[in-house]
């Protein structure tokens, strides 16, 4: 009797553990995500009169995706302690016009190298992009920890600093560098072109990374307390600066990642490259059910929500039958993140 | 009934400012003992259980566990050296879990190279800490359930639950019975005696003086930042608790 007791509550346990995993993958947020992708594939391939829906938009729609999915994650570490990084964009600027400098000016090198030639360069590259990504997050964290400045305000001063600093580094122009085009162009197997290219298979292995990190990790669970309460954080012996650190750096390192992206899709370092970016990164980690006061996001959620809206931005360029406006894109995207926060509002609410 | 001292400050005192927050208190508490300290708001509770937890350092005077003097520098020294605090209304984070909330600090990893990585054991922190919290006498339905689903009393429980199951010589209760009804307040006494019987040193802070008479073995009476009366519970009737507190009354313990 016991022993079948037991046996009904493992299978039981086990039906309950594979609808956690999945409640806990897939949050509501991501549901509705999914739902809103479907809806918005079928809305532009009508609209598009049946040219939407094929692996070249799909591949243009990655690509921005890519560009924009690292600040969204560093936007989405950031966000969950409470915190927010208005800084990201202008350090995309900065790491990329940095690498470019280190290969123009200090390595004599020019776009002449190309191909796999340029491979080793692009490398050092990103390396450049990483460590400049690094240094500006650890000027975030003092400026946050030591000197006590509320993250809005510091990152602020370091997003005009950073992209002051861009500006000067490149003299205003691009600094084209040696470059791997190829790894920026989809993979074309068997003639048929697929979305996917290397700098794309990169960012997605990246985002799985951070995504076991945020849900699975001692770093990711500090992460959620300190932006839940982090009075009972600090009091269960975790210290906050020291955890904040780690975030604005993570921060700022994936923000040079990014930098490394745009100068491969570009071949050049310029001080326009990030410029705006943290706006749609904030917009994305938003849409994606990261809530700003903190406690709450999902890297799942997220890369959904900044796909959403690079579909939009896509899909509204190839609506044939009513013209659509450019400005029309940033009204449409302003009703999405009224949405998104609306949705968030209206579930907190259901639960009580 | 109750055993050697394990846990003394001495003479403490603590300024904010121009504001005094505590001036020159001692207090003694035993193994196996559970004193109530007890005062008016602003009369320095809070800040003598944020000295005796860590979270505080005193601007002078000494604190002593098991006779051994100790400056804590953060919490996390004096949670190590097995001094639990349960801060008031404060102590979870609501969008974490309850075995989340209740190994904060002190996760357990998953073995081999993911542990390394950081890599937690969910599924066995999710066992523990529905063990821990029955051993305490909590019994929860599910211990993966974030703290925010949970009713004002049963995140009381967890809180206490986690601070009880963790406390090895000193467990230190800020209002633990406030906002409970009363049946929830009888089971946190319950707790509290079984932490007692344990061997634990217990401090309990709070307003509802039945409880503290209920529970205690001796009341330690804060005034404007001094102690004021410190006796057996035994002397102590509701209404000469009160005047020692309000000062209208000097009496039995009352040393000033």
């Amino acid at each position: 009797m016991a022993k079948s007791k037991q046996e009904i509550a493992t299978s039981e346990n086990t039906v309950r553990s594979f609808g956690a995993w999945a409640k806990s993958t897939f949050s509501n947020q991501s549901a509705i995500l999914v739902v809103t992708l479907l809806i918005l594939a079928i809305l532009f391939q009508i609209g598009s009169e049946g040219i939407f829906l094929n692996f070249g938009t799909l591949g243009t729609i990655l690509e921005d995706w890519g560009s924009y999915i690292l600040l969204a994650l560093a936007e989405t570490f950031v966000v969950i302690t409470g915190g927010i990084d208005l800084s990201v964009g202008a350090t995309v600027s900065l790491s990329s016009v940095v690498a470019g400098w280190v290969l123009v000016q200090g390595m004599h090198l020019d776009a002449t190298t190309q191909g796999s030639a340029a491979l080793p360069y692009v490398l050092l590259a990103t390396l450049v992009a990483l460590l400049v990504g690094l240094a500006v997050g650890a000027l975030n964290a003092f400026l946050i920890n030591i000197l006590k400045i509320v993250p809005f305000i510091a990152t602020l001063a370091t997003m005009g600093a950073m992209g002051g600093l861009a500006i000067i580094i490149s003299g205003g122009m691009p600094l084209q560098g040696p470059n791997d085009f190829s790894l920026g162009i989809a993979y074309n197997i068997g003639g048929v072109q697929l979305p996917i290219s290397t700098t794309i298979v990169c960012v997605l292995v990246i985002t799985v990374i951070a995504g076991l990190y945020l849900h699975k990790t001692r770093f990711g669970l500090y992460t959620f307390a300190l932006g839940s309460n982090p009075f009972a954080t600090r009091a269960a012996g975790i210290s906050p600066a020291r955890h904040l650190t780690k975030i604005y750096m993570l921060s700022g390192g994936l923000a040079g990642l990014a930098g490394a992206y745009a100068y491969v899709r570009l071949g050049a370092g310029s001080p326009s490259n990030g410029a705006g970016m943290e706006l749609y990164a904030i917009a994305a980690t938003v849409i994606g059910g990261a809530s700003l006061m903190g406690g709450v996001g999902r890297v799942v959620g997220v890369a959904l929500g900044t796909l959403v809206l690079f579909t939009v931005q896509s899909g509204l360029l190839m609506v044939k039958v009513v013209t659509v406006s450019p400005d029309l894109k940033q009204v449409i995207v302003a009703i999405l993140i009224a949405a998104a926060v609306a949705v968030q509002t209206l579930q907190k609410s259901n639960r009580r | 009934m109750t055993g050697k001292v394990i846990y003394e400050v001495k003479n403490v005192t603590k300024n904010y400012g121009a504001v005094v927050a505590l001036d020159g208190a001692s207090l003694q508490l035993h193994a196996g003992e559970v004193i109530g300290l007890v005062g008016d708001n602003g009369a320095g509770k809070s800040t003598l259980v944020k000295v005796l937890s860590g979270a505080h350092s005193p601007d002078g005077g000494t604190i002593e566990l098991d006779g051994v003097e100790q400056v804590w520098h953060n919490p996390r020294q004096a949670l190590e050296a097995g001094i639990e605090t349960l801060y008031q209304d404060s102590g979870l984070a609501p969008h974490l879990t309850v075995s989340q909330n209740v190994f904060l600090g002190r996760e357990i990893m998953t073995k081999g190279i993911f542990g390394k990585l950081g890599f937690l054991a969910r599924k066995q922190m999710e066992v523990q800490a529905q063990a821990d919290l029955e051993a305490v006498g909590i019994a929860f339905a599910s211990s993966n359930r974030p703290v925010s689903q949970l009713s004002g009393g049963q995140r009381q429980a967890v809180a206490i639950g986690r601070a009880v199951s963790w406390a090895r010589k000193v467990l230190i209760l800020d209002e633990p019975t406030n906002h409970l009804g009363a049946r929830q307040s009888a089971e946190v006494l319950e707790v509290i005696r079984r932490a007692k019987k344990k061997g634990l040193g217990v401090i309990f802070i709070s307003h509802t003086l039945p409880h503290v008479l209920d529970v205690t073995d001796r009341i330690v009476v804060l005034r404007l930042g001094q102690i004021v009366a410190d006796a057996p519970t035994s002397t102590f009737t509701a209404d000469t608790l009160i005047g020692t507190i309000t000062g209208s009354y000097k009496g039995a313990g009352s040393q000033k």
